[in-house]
């Protein structure tokens, strides 16, 4: 077949469709599911005891705020990485609140260090974090790949990770709020690296999710 | 003034209003839409794939791509970027799998067809044998042999349904006959 023949059957073929919304469109659907599934987990296990306490620490604030930024902002690259042209650099702006955070938990790491020594391993241990942010990923990074699938992921793998990224960003921020882990050195490992973990396994599934 | 394709930023202008048009159903403004396009594909499609054949294999999955994808396209946005992503997508991944595997084919326009050196394949045994041998075969090939063969339709519409590129269909239709006739023969 040649051009001209091809030419004439998709024209022959074309039916109206339905425009793709904006990505902050998108986002903003896609939060209505995801942060109901947060306030959920968060109401099941109850507020964390000194939760005001820890409202007052500049610290615990700006690593609260930077997780839930950056599962905003992965959220938006994740729905933008889906529209081809649309994305380009922006699509790394996950990398600054991400940044903040990990800065933020590296300070914290640092003090620790400073404080407890080679005692710190023993206030390191939490490896519950880690299904427990997966768990109330899960139906977050679904609506979210399920919603993503209306675009062209012409980059399956970068579309996965982001859409990883962003929902277990915002499952870790809502974590914050319940868990009453002190040390920063556990929110690194098991939170921040959780984070992370499910953003790569994501990446690596990429292909298959977005087929 | 120019864009950095060659085009002149009224033609880009143009052709967003066309790809609106074409998304509410208007199927002659999008013929003459696509037809506009086939030299600035080629354009930017020439600029990643680097082989002496093919390349008209490329233009065509690239504008089979922009017609299945053209939901995505925002009307208040620039239409050139859009274009030159799918089309850079579609060369690149046409690129990796002329590297990976395409060297060493050749690719045929006419595909052959009988399977087996007889003239006659209608007896119930041989259509047995050829229902067991097609079902052996790799999937991405069996489909090929069922939407091109069974169903019958064109390699666009099988591109369509099945989501393979139509390079990618003619080289796995013709593996397929090759491997039945390996599978076929005494």
């Amino acid at each position: 077949m040649n051009t001209d023949e091809l030419i004439v059957q998709l024209a022959g073929d074309v039916r109206p469709v339905r425009r793709l919304p904006a990505p902050g469109r998108r986002m903003l659907t896609w939060l209505a599911v995801a942060l109901p599934v947060v306030a959920l987990v968060i109401m099941l296990n109850g507020l964390r005891p000194d939760l005001v306490l820890r409202l007052n620490q500049p610290r615990f604030v700006i690593e609260l705020l930077a997780a839930l930024a950056t599962g905003l902002t992965a959220g938006w690259a994740a729905f933008a990485s889906t529209v081809p042209g649309a994305g380009g650099n922006r699509l790394a702006l996950p990398l600054l609140p991400a940044s903040v955070w990990l800065a933020a938990l590296g300070e914290g790491c640092w003090r620790e260090w400073l404080a407890f020594g080679d005692h710190l391993g023993h206030h390191a241990w939490h490896p519950q974090c880690m299904p427990e942010i997966a768990a109330t990923s899960v139906i977050p990074i679904i609506a979210l790949v399920v919603m993503a699938r209306r675009g062209a992921a012409l980059n399956p793998s970068v579309t996965a990770a982001l859409a990883a990224l962003a929902a277990a960003s915002l499952s870790a921020a809502g974590m914050a709020l319940y868990h009453p882990i002190d040390a920063s050195v556990a929110v690194l490992i098991w939170q921040f690296g959780t984070v992370a973990l499910l953003s790569a396994l994501a990446g690596v599934m990429g292909r298959r999710l977005f087929a | 003034m120019p864009t950095c394709f060659g085009m002149d930023d009224k033609d880009s202008t143009r052709w967003a209003v066309m790809m609106a048009a074409a998304q509410d159903g208007d199927g002659a403004t999008y013929g003459r839409l696509l037809a506009e396009l086939v030299p600035v594909v080629r354009r930017m499609a020439a600029k990643r794939w680097r082989p002496a054949n093919g390349l008209e294999d490329v233009v065509q999955d690239a504008l089979l791509s922009l017609h299945q994808v053209r939901h995505t396209y925002d009307p208040t946005r620039p239409f050139l970027p859009w274009l030159a992503a799918i089309v850079d997508h579609r060369a690149m991944d046409a690129a990796r799998r002329h590297y990976r595997r395409d060297a060493r084919e050749v690719l045929v326009e006419q595909v052959p067809e009988t399977f087996l050196p007889v003239d006659t394949n209608t007896q119930r045994d041989d259509a047995e044998a050829l229902h067991r041998a097609v079902a052996n075969l790799p999937a991405n090939q069996r489909q090929a042999v069922e939407l091109l063969k069974l169903r019958e339709l064109s390699l666009v519409e099988a591109s369509a349904v099945s989501g393979q590129s139509v390079s990618a269909l003619k080289v796995a239709m013709h593996r397929a006959l090759k491997g039945l006739k390996g599978l076929m023969e005494p």
